[in-house]
């Protein structure tokens, strides 16, 4: 099963905690989906071998897509790659850059799923965000997408923000549950070098949350939604039964993506080769090198078995668990024992073990990085 | 024989020693100003350099005319200034005919000076005082002749002021060298007897050995016989120092030089031991040899098991260099398998230390020194322990001995109260005082010597704003109340982290241990107990609560490579951590005990 992402580069306005790749100025829209279409051919051969199960639209701000610009893309991928008939295709969507004409135009033309970045329902915590919308036109989004016809919405909350209490933090998470998303993805802020943020936690602005509090956001999140029907799926992900993002869920399992657009990362496993490459990060690059008729690559790493091994722990653990028989047979090490450490793990509650899958229990997740980095 | 003039320099730590024997040099023309670099001719290994102190012995001969037209031949031995090296003094003296006292100006007679001084004076030395830094604002011209004169019994005219600095005085000091030094004494018909004062280890011509002829005539070509262990090598080269080595074939009684002998072993050419030829041998040796016994020891471990083998090379290569080290081959459950080494002292222990991962690229762990005790068992068996791990348990022993030394610590007057608690809390048992001047005191104390390998050093200095000076000597093994602390990681003891502790400090020193182990030690996925132990009592407890949180939030397809990255260079953290049953603790904790914080 394989996936295809489309990285769009624009954005109205950065938000301060964002280290993905766009710009503010969405003037190269039409340059940049020409170059966009002239990678989608540069990659056919793939679509020959094998079919795509989803298609996501990430940025950036996708939903600054035109239905048109939209169409354009779609119906190229179509046509060049196989795409399953009841592919997920997902656009990720800023509530302040969409109408309900919008979305239907958007569900027409066969997106099936939003995922629709809210992070907070409080005006403050939004304006501290830099968020372009407010709380009501998040709700609005949810309602008009629900009039254009999708049911299956994802929501995106950030936690554990410099001064938020536990309370206000709850009421973000109730108010999302009241909304009935069938998919919720809640993310503790981090602060990623290079970016506002950081540059604010540098200058003693904003002093970033303790990891010990932040855990215990991170507790009340795992309790409360699994107390309101939501599985567990991944450290952040969590989804109504059925509504698991398939998309990323790709990610996760190690199967092969294909993506496209600045900065955009791909994964292939080929008879004995693993290879990841990664779009440069630079608009202006990107176009040239395909107006130029070179693909417009940053780097390409060769993965040895080793490093395999590595992200399928690590992407294992992170997600619905480890299947251990399944690593050793396919990705063989001499690596000494790991029985103490599971046993270690059961008994402190940390992880389950059916002798096949070791899982990461609420309490697991918390150390997950810690976890990994002792059976790795 | 009367034109040669055998002399050292005894000085505190920058009182000028090597300015003082560089000046010497340069008015000799033994070298030109230019040769001299940057750098003190006399220090040449980089650790000693940036010490300031001289570790090895080396000698250099100079031409000297003096003023009655004549010319001399002037041996300068050169003299290691560190406590831990006091043996390797007393020989480096007793290949004198006299010594130049120097003091600094601003600070004084020191109690390193002091302990060398007497060193040379049972050695029946000639003594010169010079003050040197007369130049120096800050000089009490006066009141630093004051000490000399009480100290040594001189008159003001026999001290020679000076600054190597600004070179006064020099003349003055090459002057007093050739007339107050004796020449030599000795008879060149005796058969060969020459002391060895040290020997460094060349990988081509193999054992390079310094000495001192006192009788007879040393000759390439001739058979030579080391008293201590009875070989016998052939003399391939012999020759005197200058700047470089001089081959001259031949070294006669009451001059200084080297031996090459193709001797593949510096245990053969030990510091102290007589040459003599091997046929027509003297009777008997020089006096005053001495086996050098290693007085602290500690474990030092490969960081990575694996490294075992490369360890040990590198220690083989460094004792060549250095007879003084002691190794031999021991394993921790902690650490795995590494060598218990033994030292002269502290300060050998941290340049075995250096020199093992800066000339050698070593990854170590070091354990806790230690000294050695002796125990005597209800059996009536006597073993010495040099290591805590080894230590018989409690039912067995009848008693515990450990080292006693004599502490000389000379201190300005206003910190006597500071020095003396000091001493106290490190069960010192006072002896006298004498005062040098009004100001300052000359104190000694009998103390354990396991009370001063852990941070004395440090503690003196920082009671006494760095005034206060310290010397020691071994004195004898005494019977203390003496118990084996152990430290538990959830109920598991560490070898490494074992001490021997007197039974009056045990419980606070487990205290503070387990705090200390608490702060260094970080949070795990498990709650980890720090515990202290006598025997199964338990005398003090530590808990880390377990790692909260360690997991970052996102992880797209973009962020795996990243994420990849960031757990390798995690693990790569946790390999340099030892892990004992599940606790993983890392190196900094082993030496947690050197840097103990007394509050």
């Amino acid at each position: 099963m394989a996936s295809l992402y489309l990285h769009i580069p624009f954005c109205e306005k950065k938000c301060i905690y964002c280290d993905f790749y766009s710009i503010e100025n969405s003037s190269p829209m039409e340059e940049f989906l020409s170059a966009l279409h002239v990678e989608i051919d540069a990659y056919a051969e793939f679509g020959k071998q094998e079919s795509f199960e989803t298609i996501f639209f990430g940025g950036g701000t996708p939903s600054l897509l035109s239905p048109q610009q939209l169409e354009s893309i779609l119906s190229h991928l179509h046509h060049t790659y196989s795409i399953e008939s009841d592919a997920e295709i997902t656009v990720e969507t800023n509530p302040g850059t969409v109408t309900r004409e919008k979305l239907t135009a958007y569900r027409t033309l066969g997106v099936n799923r939003l995922s629709i970045g809210i992070q907070s329902f409080h005006e403050d915590e939004l304006r501290f965000l830099s968020r372009i919308h407010d709380s009501a036109q998040a709700l609005d989004c949810i309602r008009s997408a629900r009039e254009a016809g999708f049911d299956n919405l994802s929501i995106d909350l950030i936690y554990a923000l410099p001064d938020q209490t536990k309370e206000r933090w709850e009421a973000n998470l109730q108010k999302a549950v009241a909304l009935s998303p069938n998919h919720i993805s809640a993310y503790g802020l981090i602060v990623e070098d290079n970016t506002p943020l950081s540059r604010m936690v540098r200058s003693r602005l904003v002093s970033p949350k303790p990891p010990d509090e932040e855990a215990e956001f991170y507790e009340m999140t795992m309790s409360y939604l699994d107390a309101h029907g939501f599985e567990h799926y991944e450290v952040s992900n969590y989804a109504k039964p059925g509504f698991r993002s398939r998309h990323n869920y790709n990610y996760w399992k190690h199967e092969n993506y294909l993506s496209f657009g600045p900065s955009a990362h791909s994964f292939r496993r080929e008879a004995g080769e693993s290879r990841r490459w990664f779009n440069i990060a630079n608009l202006s690059h990107y176009c040239s090198a395909l107006q130029e008729g070179r693909l417009p690559l940053l780097t390409e790493e060769r993965l040895s078995l080793s490093q395999l091994r590595t992200e399928r722990i690590l992407l294992g653990l992170r997600s619905d668990g480890l299947d251990v028989k399944r690593l050793d047979s396919e990705l063989p090490s001499s690596t000494t024992s790991r029985v103490q450490m599971i046993h270690d793990l059961v008994e402190a509650g940390s992880a389950t073990f059916d002798g096949n899958v070791l899982r990461l229990t609420q309490k697991g997740y918390l150390i997950c990085d810690e976890i990994c980095a002792r059976l790795m | 024989m009367n034109q040669i003039r055998n002399f050292c320099i005894i000085a505190h730590i920058d009182h000028g020693k090597s300015t003082i024997a560089d000046r010497l040099l340069e008015r000799t023309g033994t070298i030109t100003a230019r040769e001299m670099k940057f750098n003190q001719v006399l220090d040449d290994m980089d650790l000693e350099q940036e010490r300031g102190i001289t570790i090895k012995l080396h000698a250099i001969q100079m031409l000297y005319k003096a003023m009655d037209g004549q010319e001399y031949t002037l041996n300068l031995i050169d003299t290691p200034g560190h406590v831990d090296f006091s043996y390797e003094v007393s020989r480096s003296l007793a290949a004198c005919e006299g010594a130049l006292l120097v003091v600094d100006a601003s600070q004084g007679v020191e109690a390193q000076t002091i302990s060398n001084l007497y060193l040379a004076i049972d050695a029946g030395l000639e003594i010169i005082p010079v003050i040197n830094k007369i130049d120096l604002p800050s000089a009490m011209i006066d009141t630093v002749k004051h000490q000399l004169k009480d100290l040594i019994g001189c008159n003001d005219d026999e001290i020679i002021p000076a600054s190597a600095k600004a070179n006064i005085g020099i003349d003055e000091i090459l002057e007093a060298v050739v007339r107050r030094i004796p020449p030599p004494k000795g008879d060149v018909h005796e058969p060969l007897r020459a002391l060895v004062f040290d020997s460094v280890f060349d990988i081509y011509r193999g054992s390079i050995v310094y000495l001192r002829v006192v009788d007879g005539t040393l000759r390439e070509g001739e058979k030579v016989k080391f008293f201590h262990n009875g070989k016998v090598y052939e003399a391939e080269e012999v020759g005197t120092l200058g700047l470089k080595k001089v081959r001259t074939g031949v070294l006669t009684a009451g001059n200084v030089g080297y031996l090459i002998a193709g001797i593949r072993d510096v245990h053969d050419t030990k510091v102290g031991d007589t040459i003599t030829t091997a046929t027509n041998s003297a009777a008997e040796p020089l006096p005053g040899y001495k086996d050098v016994k290693p007085m602290v020891f500690s474990g030092v471990y490969p960081t990575q098991a694996e490294d075992f083998e490369d360890l040990r090379t590198a220690i083989e290569k460094l004792q060549l260099n250095d007879s003084a080290l002691i190794f031999e081959p021991e394993s921790s459950t902690a650490l795995g398998f590494g060598f218990r080494c033994g030292f002269l002292g502290l300060l050998h222990m941290e340049i075995v230390q250096e020199r093992l991962e800066r000339e050698y690229n070593q990854n170590i762990i070091n354990t806790v020194p230690n000294v050695e005790y002796r125990v005597t068992k209800t059996n009536g068996e006597v073993v010495l322990v040099d290591n805590p791990s080894y230590m018989p348990g409690i039912g067995e022993i009848e008693k515990v001995e450990e080292p006693f030394i004599k502490a000389q610590i000379i201190v300005p007057t206003e910190y006597l109260g500071n020095i003396m608690k000091l001493c106290m809390d490190r069960r010192g048992i006072y002896k006298n005082t004498t005062y040098l001047d009004p100001t300052r005191a000359d104190i000694q104390y009998e103390m354990p010597l396991s009370e001063i390998i852990f941070d004395f050093y440090d503690k003196l200095k920082s009671t006494s704003r760095g005034y206060a000076s310290f010397d020691y000597d071994i004195l004898d093994f005494r019977e203390s109340d003496l118990v084996k602390l152990d430290i538990l990681l959830n109920g598991e003891s560490v070898d490494a982290f074992s001490t021997i502790v007197h039974r009056d400090k045990a419980h606070e020193w487990g205290k503070r241990l387990c705090v200390k182990l608490r702060k260094l030690i970080p949070r795990q996925m498990f709650e980890v107990a720090i515990q202290a132990a006598i025997g199964n009592k338990v005398v003090a407890r530590e808990t880390i609560s377990a790692m909260r949180k360690n997991v970052l939030a996102k992880c797209y397809g973009g962020d795996i490579s990243r994420k990849r990255k960031l757990l390798e260079k995690q693990k790569e953290g946790k390999k340099r951590m030892k892990q004992v049953g599940r606790v993983e603790i890392p190196q900094e904790a082993f030496l947690a005990v050197l840097s103990m914080d007394e509050e």
